[in-house]
């Protein structure tokens, strides 16, 4: 069957061009073979199965990880068109999720989570579906190896079974050559059953930097002298809820810039207003925990500044891949003082349960269930490992974490090409003519002393008049129904 | 929301009042004592008005409003308004609309209300600029089914035109730019991507908690106005089911089995309903102090002789009268009969 993708992709979402990647994958599918795409963090990953579902009207079953991403991406699905879809997580109450599961049918493209699909009710009431495309999302978490291991994906490989191995795609925006076999294996997939199209981690137009200083003042200070001068849009991230609201006020008092916070402990409302805000342009900074970023759909970010660092180096990539999505330059800085790792090391100790914790849950199992955030510790009750077995594990995980950790702070202090290092992570060197000593990283270029020529040189100057003005209540319902008349 | 301010609103220079009962009759919690505080405080208006807010800390709030002189505490965590207290409620009582546009929100789930209509104001908007490309807004999963149905069900019937004439209206007849811009703010639509509270509060130089308090009052008369259309309009669907009931539906089964009955006994009751003697008490309480005076049966639980003797002993003020004292005047006196008797003269007093 030769289909004209490109033609369809003007039609139902009205793009002249693919992404890199799509179209192969699209292929790939349509022509029945099983496929893993690593497509970098905005490659168009929704695209792919939703175009899949318009093209052959088929259902589309999709498991993601994350409550909040899958509602991101249940508003990004109705954004690009399709009103038939419906995320299934605990979020649920039990009357909507009833009512939900009755009427499944109605639905094309079904969101779900993986504690979900563990549920018999719910997979007996999914296998009674014809399912088109079997889509795993951030299908890194399948991996012990990966950083975000998620027990209950690693029944996935019995769910695909159970739903008579319908057409399977994997996604990821970043994967090891170790984490790829590792999908693979899990999911009872033969090496050559399944197509793989991975694309590469590197983005060219991001500039690399990163800045260590003595303490937290200068580091604010440096934070300030930067927001102030930078041009367009930009995110800064934080590991901490309340140094972001902290930033984000202290940054409205020190520059002209138009700066909110945003974080996952904010009521829906506020999230979107700010979020739309930011895609509408009426507001430039963005002082953000990981929260912020999926559903956002803003291709003109022209930096991403860490103020904290991330856990690891997967996730940088991930969150510096959101500014430069158009292709202009972009900038990715990273502010670190020493102090910062104990932040994080301070998050692995409150992931990870430590012995003692473990020794008690084991003894109390009821504690287990009661809470949700034993879920890892009752996957590995639930499947008979002994104490001793789930505290090595725990602790190999810990190391991991420790170890990734370790890659991140040494990014920071490495004194090379940062783009090698980076892309060493992910198996990946740069070719001689891809290589850019012009624009590539602070340690090929002296950009601490100039980076306001750099900024002037390479970051877009937002055209002012875009910026809100207030309007009057009659200006504003004026505005917001066009009338016909 | 910010605790203090609201404990200045509803505070008093003339009584002390308990900041938890203040507190827990915002956001509806419904026990007998909180509700009895709340009929003396003149606060049953605003039962459950701020329903799912959070408040911050009552001890750092408290000791705040000390500091800043605003209020006098004692020991009870009780507080009374100073004359600087009185300034600043007036000062906030002048930025708000009259408080009865917030009692609306004890009758009506207007926060419901807001989200609703403000989602159907983003899908007009956007419809009535042919755009299908838009990220709608969050809302749980019967809302977003109830304003799917209403879109597909109202679409024919020029809504963008309906929606920009009833908020002129609405708008125009506020008689204040300044609140109707607050308003218009608190949407989202095409192009247009509205302010955060705190957004506004920066803008008009007033604290976020005053802004979301005028937000439900503007949406709490918003409701009512709609409400008060012709049935079957455009907007029929948007206020449907937001009532929320004046006395918890188990309070509301126990008085009506007991007026049913008619032989004021209540052990039968506890028996039939499967409830404690005790429950069975606090049920009639809560509706006592909820229904107008005329509406409860006073003189079916509280004998004329009883009475008589508590009106001969009850002090000035009955709501301060403690059971100690009553029932050291009035032997075998039972607490359900001496409080009753005190919602009685107060509610009496109150609509007078």
């Amino acid at each position: 069957m030769k289909i004209n993708l490109q033609s369809k992709l003007k039609k139902y979402f009205g793009f002249d061009e693919f992404r890199p990647g799509q179209e192969a994958i699209l292929r790939h599918l349509l022509g029945n073979q099983d496929t893993l795409a690593v497509l970098p963090t905005g490659g168009g990953k929704t695209l792919l199965y939703q175009m899949y579902g318009a093209v052959t009207h088929q259902r589309v079953i999709i498991v993601s990880p994350l409550i909040s991403l899958m509602q991101d991406q249940v508003s990004r699905l109705q954004y690009l068109g399709s009103k038939r879809v419906v995320a299934l997580t605990s979020a649920l109450d039990f009357q909507e999720k009833s009512i939900i599961l009755n009427h499944l049918s109605n639905y094309q493209f079904i969101y779900v989570s993986p504690e979900m699909l563990a549920n018999d009710q719910v997979l007996r009431r999914i296998r009674s579906l014809n399912v088109g495309l079997f889509v795993i999302d951030e299908a890194h978490c399948i991996s012990e190896w990966g950083p975000d291991f998620r027990p209950d994906y690693l029944k996935l490989g019995k769910v695909r079974q159970l739903l008579g191995k319908p057409l399977t795609l994997m996604m990821t925006a970043t994967a090891t050559k170790l984490v790829r076999r590792d999908i693979i294996d899990h999911l009872d997939f033969e090496d050559g059953d399944v197509q793989q199209i991975i694309l590469p981690v590197n983005r060219p137009n991001i500039f690399l930097a990163a800045k260590i200083l003595p303490n937290q003042q200068e580091k604010d200070q440096t934070l300030i002298d930067l927001v102030r001068q930078l041009h367009g849009a930009g995110i800064i991230y934080f590991s901490s809820k309340s140094k972001a609201e902290q930033a984000a006020v202290a940054l409205t008092n020190q520059t002209d810039r138009r700066v909110m916070a945003y974080h996952g402990g904010m009521d829906n409302q506020r999230r979107f207003h700010i979020q739309q805000q930011f895609m509408d342009g009426n507001l430039d900074i963005v002082c953000a925990t990981s929260a912020f970023g999926m559903g956002i759909d803003k291709d003109d970010i022209r930096f991403v500044i860490h103020y904290h660092l991330p856990a690891n180096i997967q996730s940088y990539v991930q969150e510096i891949g959101r500014c430069g999505r158009d292709q202009q330059p972009g900038l990715a800085i990273l502010l670190y003082e020493p102090n910062d790792r104990y932040l994080q090391m301070n998050l692995i100790d409150n992931t990870i349960p430590e012995a003692g914790l473990l020794r008690y849950l084991y003894r109390h199992p009821k504690a287990i269930t009661d809470d949700d955030q034993f879920r890892v510790i009752q996957y590995y009750f639930d499947n008979d490992y002994s104490l001793d077995q789930a505290a090595a594990i725990f602790d190999r995980s810990r190391q991991r974490r420790i170890t990734e950790l370790g890659s991140m702070v040494q990014y920071i202090y490495h004194d090379g090409c940062r783009r090698d290092e980076l892309l060493k992570y992910f198996d990946e060197k740069l070719s001689t003519e891809d290589r850019n000593q012009n624009f590539c990283c602070d340690n090929d270029v002296d950009f601490w002393n100039h980076w306001q020529d750099f900024n002037d040189k390479y970051l877009d100057q937002q055209d002012d008049a875009s910026k809100s003005v207030s309007r009057s209540w009659h200006e504003v319902i004026d505005q917001l129904f066009l009338s016909k008349n | 929301m910010e605790l203090g301010i609201l404990l200045l609103i509803f505070g008093s220079d003339r009584q002390f009042r308990r900041v938890k009962a203040v507190k827990n009759t915002l956001r509806g919690r419904r026990t007998v004592s909180n509700l009895y505080w709340a009929l003396q405080y003149g606060m049953l208006d605003f039962v459950d008005a701020l329903h799912g807010e959070q408040f911050g800390d009552d001890q750092k709030t408290l000791t705040a409003l000390k500091s800043q002189g605003l209020v006098d505490a004692d020991d009870a965590f009780q507080i009374q308004l100073t004359p600087k207290g009185i300034t600043q409620q007036q000062q906030y009582l002048n930025q708000l609309m009259p408080l009865k546009y917030l009692a609306i929100a004890s009758k009506y789930d207007v926060a419901k209300f807001m989200q609703r209509f403000s989602f159907a104001v983003q899908i007009v908007s956007e419809y009535s600029y042919g755009n299908s490309k838009y990220y709608p807004q969050r809302i749980d999963y019967f809302e977003d089914q109830l304003l799917k149905r209403w879109f597909v069900q109202n679409k024919e019937n020029d809504l963008p035109n309906h929606f920009h004439k009833e908020l002129n209206d609405f708008l125009g007849d506020l008689g204040d730019d300044h609140l109707a811009d607050t308003f218009t703010e608190s949407l989202i639509g095409h192009h247009f991507s509205g302010l955060t509270a705190d957004q506004i509060a920066s803008q008009h130089q007033v604290p976020a908690t005053i802004i979301e308090l005028q937000w439900l009052q503007l949406y709490g008369k918003l409701l009512t106005n709609l409400l008060s259309l012709p049935k079957n309009n455009v907007f029929s669907m948007l206020t449907a089911d937001l009532e929320k009931p004046i006395v918890s539906n188990s309070a509301r089964e126990t008085f009506d089995m007991f007026l049913r009955q008619g032989d004021g006994n209540l052990g039968l009751i506890s028996k039939r309903r499967k409830i404690k003697l005790t429950t069975v008490y606090e049920h009639l309480l809560e509706a006592a102090i909820m229904a107008p005076v005329k509406g409860f049966p006073y003189q079916a639980l509280i004998s004329s002789d009883l009475m008589g003797q508590l009106r001969a002993h009850q002090p000035e003020n009955v709501g301060d009268w403690n059971f100690q004292d009553a029932s050291h005047a009035i032997p075998n006196l039972e607490f359900f009969q001496f409080r009753l008797f005190q919602i009685y003269r107060s509610k009496s007093t109150d609509e007078d």
